[in-house]
């Protein structure tokens, strides 16, 4: 491959400005004229029966123009997963949690709308109501939604190899039991959602979204209008983690207000509402056996979780088998018998959140690894090392891995942290530990989760280009538009971006799964090589070359063989126009994440995604002992995303990212009691200040991945699933306490370490 | 979350607004409305009329004197933090303006807002919709306490920083009244009552917190899971006299968040005085220490955990006060 | 209850009919469009709603507007001075400190009434006064960065 000249550059995000002017535009900062206000009411109830909504209060207040509740809404379920569809916008005939949309009202001031909420009388019955998703299994509980008579709403069993035999062949087995907590993405933008509507029934909806096609798809559902009906505009969204990938009660009642009023409506959560009524990372219990040889090779494993899904489905059935598969990387593991539930109860829900249900399964397995390593005598790293899976290697259930940099990332982040001068060489109270992981980079197969992507020559030599990919914050814009400048030979500020408008962008499924800068960079990357293709040929008709050894770079055209020979980019622009081709000069791609064996997993195997991502955490932490208190003072994290469209938003990815995994480690627990979130702020709730942020040291581990444009792979979400077992085995390097349950507060390091004296 | 109407009213003088206050039993004072605004946009305080203070002129100074320091009550948090006087001559109460929520906490709070600070508990610093799963509590106009049910009170905790380091001082407070200026301990400024925390009679309104020389060494430990942003789990000041010797001639230790007032722990202090600082002596205070407190669960952190961390932080405080000698 | 209210943003001076229980940050995105200022929590735990009144850090969503009608208000549309960016905005944005850009506004004007007040701080010094300013997105690591590139230059 030539010289990158702009792929590869740590380019500022081309709206980082805007941000830091005030200029950029968040849903919440826009506004129309005649906007109402809208606001929703929730359940006080876990679990009941709605007997009656009386409205007439709300509507009695000055400067309310409409309130709805479940009934005046198309009776028409909505869900992320097509086949998991359990959620009406509002209520209908229960409410399954506290924080359950009843009614929602729109007004002409917040004012107004605040205080006709507290005029609406709901009559309930209360229904017996079950929040430990095991009393949920049981035979008896409360049914939650009587189409799942077990609560089970979605599960998993699948064995790879002879699990049975493996066990018997292990020269070590070990079985633990781990519990992960419920984590609030918490995005700093609250969720917003304002539309308007016209008088041929056309609904346009602004949405801090990530997924501006899908929620089209199921907003058109849930309002009973044809999707050509619905146009979707994400402004700016200021983070989303995963959570905003979902259709919300904020999204439909303004959609349904405006057309019902044709009046521009505004829905603003509050921060509070962000807790207890969106999504969040599921709790699992999980029961983890392994089976060892004698040398280190992990031969087998037993996995069985159970996962604590609150009162809806949201991504249920992708969530469990996510979980599932990943565990078979990034080790290789031959027999795995895994069994995964998703299970319903009266709390807040669960949804996607970076990670997706694999970091779960990663701190079970991470931190039993580190368990089974001290028993054999083994170095962590070393067991790690052996197990570690390699590029092209056959995968038990079928997962093509064309590029792996995974032992690279374990021998980096070991080198970084100090292993060797460190590991069980520190003074009590201090220790290092690492963890490993994969993560698939976009998911393959399902033509609906295809990119497009249209790039325009315009008559002065700029380039625009549309793509469907949501940028929450992570920079889509600016990575895609560097692949397009790269293929075009121009400079980045030479291309002007559009995205994300379902009426004017093409296709995409938009931001999760780690997949937007390989689906839609390729996307690109092929729509600029069309337009490419087309510029050239003019030039090369007026250069009397062959249009093969054409190039082009900086903003210049020329022969490869004799480079002297040439143009200017813009005088190539008027070269096509001159020789009577027809303007604009337009190039489109679409693509679809190839497959061998297509599958979406949930039916069947075969190839996840188009590429994998492979990553190494370590940390070095120091425990007060006098008072339990942890601090994480360096961490590293090595990753294999391919080559690095753009290092300096790679970094940022992983150290926000870093400091996420921080917190579920040991500062962050959406803490219920009967259902009712106990936490429902950010003075409760902990995520991490700046005080907390260790120093971290970004490792790139570049491999080229065929798939990805330029070699890209993910970055960021992978990122997430090891911090927490790796700050975990360090903790039990500095202090000789294992802990399998997260978060590991101060109060429990002191109760260990008074158990253990 | 909008805040509930009001009457609004800037008087120019503290006697003025006084008499406002003593008017109507709906009026609150606003001064840098860090506390207030929460509590009203949670409609646990919803008043008919809101004095602001921060327009009364001279109400924010620190001034040194012979017989002691004077600061007055609207002086910020951040001043206070950043002023060389008080880092000089009382490092512990400076240290405690530090740690009030973060930077622009401090930038608005002031001293007199932080001593008047309502209450907390976990089942009254809530919205309307999340109290509304239950009935009304004491404090939010109920006749009930969801900490403990049958006691026939409410439980709320005294969670301010500055109280604790100033009260280790013999710090006093000068308040006006409609009928005048009264001069007290700031101890009684708190009446242990987690309903009405506060001893001021009707109209009286903090001036001026008046902190006489001190001898000896004080300290603020502050206990909570982020070093910002949080409410102490608990906290303790620990103020020390010795003879120069290791002998204890004078010993202060007042804690918050575990009870419903500031609370001090006498016996704890009696206990040191007149004593040698030993290991034996550490682990006998702090053992008689969390005997005096009493937290209920009014926070997410449960009263064992607190006795727990008690004990430490009056050991922890004890050693440093040693070896500082 | 509306009332005339007058104030001095950004070196500009408005007089506005408006409710009395308006907070500041109400004031400044309904009422003078600045919606460069955000509401994160609203309830002053997050730090996206901090404006400078006098040049300290305010949380603006605790702020009542009526109370600050003789301050001078600086929001983020207001630090650029005379078409020049400020520092702090050139470096965030260089830096890569800026990802979704949320906290952006509350994190840049927190840090520079700190910077008026600290020539050359210390890296803890710089994590100790951003650390009322939540940010979910960077793990703070390139904002710290930014504030003291700053701070070097001064």
């Amino acid at each position: 491959m030539h010289k990158l000249n702009v792929v590869g550059k740590r380019s500022p995000m081309l709206d980082a400005l805007e941000k830091a002017t005030g200029q950029a535009r968040f849903t919440d900062d826009l506004s129309l004229p005649g906007m109402l206000f809208g606001k929703i009411l929730r359940s006080p109830h876990p679990h009941a029966k709605i007997l009656h909504v009386d409205l007439s209060g709300a509507l009695k207040v000055k400067g309310v123009q409409g309130a709805i509740s479940g009934k005046d809404i198309p009776r028409k379920k909505y869900g992320i997963v097509p086949m998991a569809k359990d959620e009406y916008a509002l209520a209908i005939d229960k409410v399954r949690y506290i924080g359950d949309e009843v009614a929602a009202v729109a007004a002409a001031s917040l004012d107004a709308a605040e205080e006709a909420i507290s005029k609406i009388r709901v009559d309930y019955e209360v229904l017996p109501a079950v929040f430990d998703p095991l009393e949920s299994m049981k035979p008896g509980a409360p049914v939650i939604h009587e189409e799942v008579p077990n609560n089970i709403s979605a599960s998993i069993r699948k064995e790879f190899g002879n699990v049975e035999k493996a066990f018997l062949e292990s020269d070590f087995v070990f079985e633990n039991d781990f519990e992960t907590q419920a984590i609030n993405h918490a995005p700093l933008e609250p969720h917003a959602a304002l539309s308007t509507a016209d008088h041929s029934g056309k609904v346009t909806l602004w949405s801090s979204t990530q997924i501006p096609f899908f929620l089209r798809r199921n907003l058109a559902t849930t309002l009973d209008i044809p999707e050509s009906k619905v146009r979707v505009i994400k402004p700016k969204v200021g983070g989303g983690f995963g959570q905003k990938i979902d259709l919300y009660a904020k999204d439909f009642c303004a959609a349904f207000f405006a057309m019902k009023m044709k009046k521009p409506v505004k829905f603003v959560y509050e921060r509070e509402e962000m807790f207890t009524s969106t999504r969040q990372r599921h709790p699992f219990r999980i029961r983890l056996k392994t089976g060892m040889k004698k040398d280190g090779t992990i031969h087998a494993q037993q996995f069985r979780a159970i996962a604590d899904g609150g009162a809806y489905n949201s991504t249920a059935p992708l969530m469990i088998t996510l979980a599932c598969y990943f565990i078979m990387l990034p080790y290789r593991l031959e027999n795995l018998l895994f069994e995964g539930y998703h299970v319903y109860t009266n709390k807040p829900v669960g949804g996607a959140m970076r990670g997706h249900g694999i970091p779960q399964v990663r701190f079970a397995v991470e931190a039993q690894l580190d368990m089974i390593s001290e028993k054999m005598g083994i170095d962590p790293l070393e067991i790690r090392l052996k197990n570690a899976f390699l590029a092209g290697e056959p995968h038990p259930a079928k997962l093509l891995v064309q590029s792996c940099g995974f032992s690279d990332t374990l021998k980096k982040a070991a080198e970084g942290i100090g292993w060797a001068e460190k590991r069980g060489k520190l003074p009590f109270g201090r220790g290092v530990g690492l963890a490993g992981a994969s993560f698939p980079s976009g998911v393959s197969n399902m033509s609906h989760i295809s990119s497009g992507a249209v790039v325009k020559i315009e008559r002065d030599g700029s380039i625009t280009l549309l793509t469907g990919a949501a940028d929450i914050g992570q920079g889509a814009e600016t990575v895609i538009s560097q692949i397009a400048a790269e293929e075009l030979g121009v400079l980045l500020e030479d291309i002007r971006i559009t995205a994300a408008d379902t009426e004017i962008t093409p296709l995409d499924p938009g931001t999760f799964g780690s997949g937007v800068t390989l689906r839609a960079g390729n996307a690109a990357r092929m729509a600029a090589s069309e337009a490419r293709g087309k510029l050239l040929e003019a030039a090369a008709e007026k250069m009397e070359a062959d249009i093969k050894d054409l190039e082009i770079r900086d903003r210049r055209v020329f022969s490869k063989e004799n480079p002297e020979r040439g143009m200017s980019f813009q005088e190539a622009v008027k070269v096509y126009q001159y020789s009577d081709r027809p303007m604009p000069i337009v190039g489109t791609g679409s693509y679809m994440p190839p497959a061998k064996e297509p599958t979406t997993l949930l039916k069947e195997d075969g190839n996840f995604s188009p590429a994998y991502s492979f990553m190494t955490q370590a940390a070095e932490v120091q425990v007060d002992t006098a008072t339990g208190k942890i601090t994480v003072l360096n961490m590293v994290a090595a990753h294999d995303c391919g080559r690095a469209i753009n290092p300096m938003l790679v970094e940022g990815q992983l150290e926000g990212s870093v400091v996420g995994g921080m917190g579920q480690a040991l500062y962050e627990d959406v803490m219920t009691e009967k259902g009712q979130v106990l936490n429902p702020s950010f003075l409760d709730y902990g995520i991490p200040t700046a005080m907390e942020a260790p120093s971290i040291n970004s490792v790139e581990v570049e491999t080229d991945d065929p798939e990805g444009p330029f070699g890209a792979k993910e970055s960021g979400e992978g990122t997430q699933l090891a911090p927490a077992p790796a700050i975990i085995n360090a903790i039990y390097d500095a202090i000789g306490v294992r802990f399998n349950i997260l978060p590991v507060t101060p109060e429990k390091v002191l109760e260990a370490l008074q158990k253990k004296e | 979350m909008r805040l509930p109407q009001f009457e609004y009213v800037e008087p120019k003088t503290l006697k003025e607004a006084s008499k406002m206050l003593a008017s109507d039993k709906k009026t609150v004072v606003l001064a840098g409305g860090t506390d207030l605004l929460v509590n009203m946009k949670h409609r646990v305080i919803e008043p008919r009329r809101v004095i602001n203070l921060k327009a009364i002129p001279k109400l924010d100074h620190i001034t040194a004197g012979k017989d002691g320091l004077r600061i007055g009550a609207l002086t910020t948090l951040h001043d206070i933090a950043s002023s060389p006087l008080i880092q000089e001559q009382y490092p512990a109460v400076g240290q405690a303006a530090g740690e009030v929520g973060a930077y622009a906490h401090q930038a608005m709070g002031t001293l007199g807002g932080n001593l008047c600070q309502e209450n907390r508990c976990r089942f009254y610093n809530q919205s309307p919709f999340w109290r509304g799963v239950r009935s009304p509590c004491y404090k939010a106009g109920g006749d009930l306490c969801h900490v403990v049910k049958k006691s026939g009170k409410c439980h709320s905790a005294y969670c301010g920083d500055m109280a604790p380091a100033l009260i280790v001082l013999d710090a006093q407070v000068k308040v006006t009244g409609p009928d005048g200026e009264r001069f007290f301990p700031l101890k009684k400024l708190y009446n242990q009552n987690g309903k009405k925390p506060l001893s001021l009679k009707t109209g009286e309104i903090l001036k001026e917190v008046f902190i006489p020389p001190s001898s000896g060494k004080t300290l603020y430990l502050k206990w909570r899971l982020r070093d910002s942003l949080e409410f102490p789990i608990l906290s303790l000041s620990l103020h020390m006299e010795t003879d120069g010797k290791g002998q204890v001639k004078k010993a202060r230790i007042v804690f918050s968040s575990v009870g419903e007032g500031p609370v001090e722990a006498v016996s704890a202090e009696k206990m040191l005085k007149g004593k040698l600082l030993d290991e034996r002596m550490i682990e006998k205070v702090s053992e008689q220490a969390v005997k005096e407190i009493s937290p209920m669960r009014t926070s997410i952190h449960s009263p064992a955990y607190k006795r727990k961390m008690a004990a430490i932080l009056v050991r922890q405080a004890l050693e440093e006060l040693r070896n500082a000698e | 209850m509306k009332h005339i209210l007058k104030l001095h943003v950004n070196g500009e001076d408005y007089e506005i009919l408006t409710e009395i229980h308006k907070t500041l940050l109400e004031v400044l995105r309904e009422d003078l469009g600045l919606t460069g200022t955000k509401r994160g929590c609203d309830l002053g735990t997050c730090g996206a709603c901090t404006v400078l009144i006098d040049g300290k850090p305010s949380l603006s969503c605790l702020t009542l507007a009526a109370a600050v009608r003789d301050k001078k208000i600086t929001t983020i549309e207001g630090l650029a001075k005379d078409g020049e960016l400020h520092p702090l905005q050139k470096a965030f944005a260089e830096k890569g400190a800026i990802q979704c850009g949320f906290c952006t506004p509350g994190m840049i004007l927190t840090s520079k009434a700190f910077l008026d007040e600290n020539l050359k701080p210390k890296e803890e010094e710089v994590k100790k006064a951003i650390s009322g300013n939540l940010c979910r997105c960077t793990g703070y690591v390139k904002i710290v960065e930014a504030v003291l590139s700053v701070s070097e230059k001064q």
